[in-house]
């Protein structure tokens, strides 16, 4: 009764595929109606889900609670598992060290150590280039979901985020509003990102928040990354830079990032 | 320590809510839900060393599943009567033993209403399988990594639960007496 490719024509639907395996079964589909039926019903049960689904978070008390919990848990009362036992402490207060003095004297070795020295040098700075960009972003990111910090300007009209950057940001991103594809404009917030203020356009897309972040520059940008958990898309357009960001599913981050660039 | 209490605080409380939604669909009472987070976030935080930079969401929500289990065996010892047990039947015949929380019902949409039930219907590693991809939209590796199953087994229920979903609302918008109330 079900088609044996059933279950990569789900894992296409979820995005979970290359984009080789996207076309075979995309053919596939074509001649399948079974499979087209399939995608059918995989989109509508979506769609009921996201539709249907209250996305509460935790409540205000709960969150008290667990703070105050904490509070108590790093003053260490009534606290027995925290405290690592006593005989590892000494061991990992001096690994560190040793690694130090090792690595400083190979460097003070003379010629042998300048090279070594310079070797260590490039790697440091390749990854450099990807790496505290990406950190700053996701920085401003969970900042930005702390209580109060999200939005400065609240709004679900682009007539009002964009005019409203112009004041607060040195760039003038695209803004748009695209609710009927699950991507609801919430707002735009100003936010510090390779030392500019950059301009932060804010979406919701269910329970999750995606911030795109737009800088001024024409330098290389790292490429799409997931750290800890967020994904970061990366785009440029004309001189502004994007970075859309969040813990939506790639496909999903994706598909709002596919939007914007559609934006004319 | 404060340090530890910062890079918590930035790392893994933003996905609280995330912890909070998979604890109330997991839990049959708010209040359970409730502990369940509370207890899920203690010990993250005596856990942390060990989440090295990893995907804190992920390896929240692991906590929170494991914790509601444990919770759940030690109700299940202390009630004289044992709670009924959900089965992994595919095709969603499983028993309707619980409902959502009654007590926002009213300002809830019938539509809506009617979706958590049938959700509430499902057993749970079906509904868990749901609500990470549907809802917090995770991939299937961090869906392998929060439920502790391989990934072929996360795609197979997967698409039990989306078949099952379905059904169960054809069986409820069309009526048929199969419908429980």
């Amino acid at each position: 009764m079900q088609c044996a490719e059933a279950l990569r024509v789900q894992a296409y639907f979820d995005g979970e595929v290359d984009a080789v395996s996207a076309a075979e079964i995309e053919r596939h589909v074509e001649h399948c109606a079974e499979c087209r039926a399939l995608l059918e019903d995989l989109e509508q049960v979506r769609a009921r889900l996201r539709r249907g689904v209250s996305y509460e978070g935790a409540p205000a008390a709960l969150r008290a609670q667990v703070m105050h919990s904490l509070d108590l848990e790093a003053a260490g009362v009534g606290n027995i598992i925290a405290a690592p036992p006593a005989s590892s402490r000494p061991l990992a207060r001096e690994a560190p060290l040793r690694r130090g003095r090792g690595f400083w004297s190979t460097i003070a070795g003379g010629i042998g150590g300048a090279a070594l020295a310079a070797a260590v040098a490039a790697f440091l700075v390749i990854p450099r280039m990807d790496g505290p960009l990406s950190d700053e972003i996701v920085s401003a990111h969970v900042r930005s979901l702390m209580p109060a910090h999200l939005i400065d300007v609240v709004s679900t009209d682009k007539h009002t985020v964009k005019p409203w950057f112009a004041g607060h940001a040195d760039v003038s991103p695209v803004v748009a509003d695209f609710e009927s594809n699950g991507f609801r404009l919430i707002g735009g917030r100003a936010d510090y990102i390779d030392h500019q203020r950059s301009a932060v356009v804010v979406y919701q897309h269910g329970p999750h928040v995606i911030n795109v972040f737009s800088w001024a520059g024409t330098d290389r940008l790292p490429s799409n990354s997931t750290r800890s958990g967020y994904h970061m898309a990366f785009w440029s357009q004309g001189d502004i830079h994007y970075c859309a960001v969040s813990d939506t599913g790639w496909d999903e981050l994706l598909g709002l990032v596919r939007l914007l660039r559609e934006v004319p | 320590m404060d340090d530890k209490r910062a890079r918590f605080e930035s790392q893994v409380l933003p996905h609280l809510d995330a912890a909070y939604r998979l604890a109330r669909w997991l839990c049959h009472a708010p209040g359970d839900a409730d502990d369940v987070v509370q207890e899920a976030i203690l010990r993250a935080f005596r856990g942390f060393e060990a989440l090295r930079g990893s995907d804190a969401k992920a390896w929240l929500l692991t906590i929170v599943r494991n914790c509601h289990f444990t919770a759940a065996k030690q109700q299940q010892r202390r009630a004289s009567v044992p709670l009924p047990e959900e089965t992994d039947e595919a095709d969603g015949h499983a028993m309707i033993s619980t409902t959502p929380s009654p007590e926002s019902d009213s300002i809830r949409s019938d539509q809506q209403q009617v979706l958590e039930r049938l959700m509430a219907s499902l057993p749970e590693e079906h509904r868990t399988v749901l609500i990470l991809r549907e809802i917090e939209e995770m991939d299937y590796a961090q869906i392998a990594a929060v439920t502790q199953v391989p990934i072929g087994t996360v795609m197979s229920r997967l698409a039990r639960s989306r078949a099952a979903l379905k059904s169960k609302w054809l069986q409820e918008v069309e009526g048929e007496p199969r419908a429980v109330r």
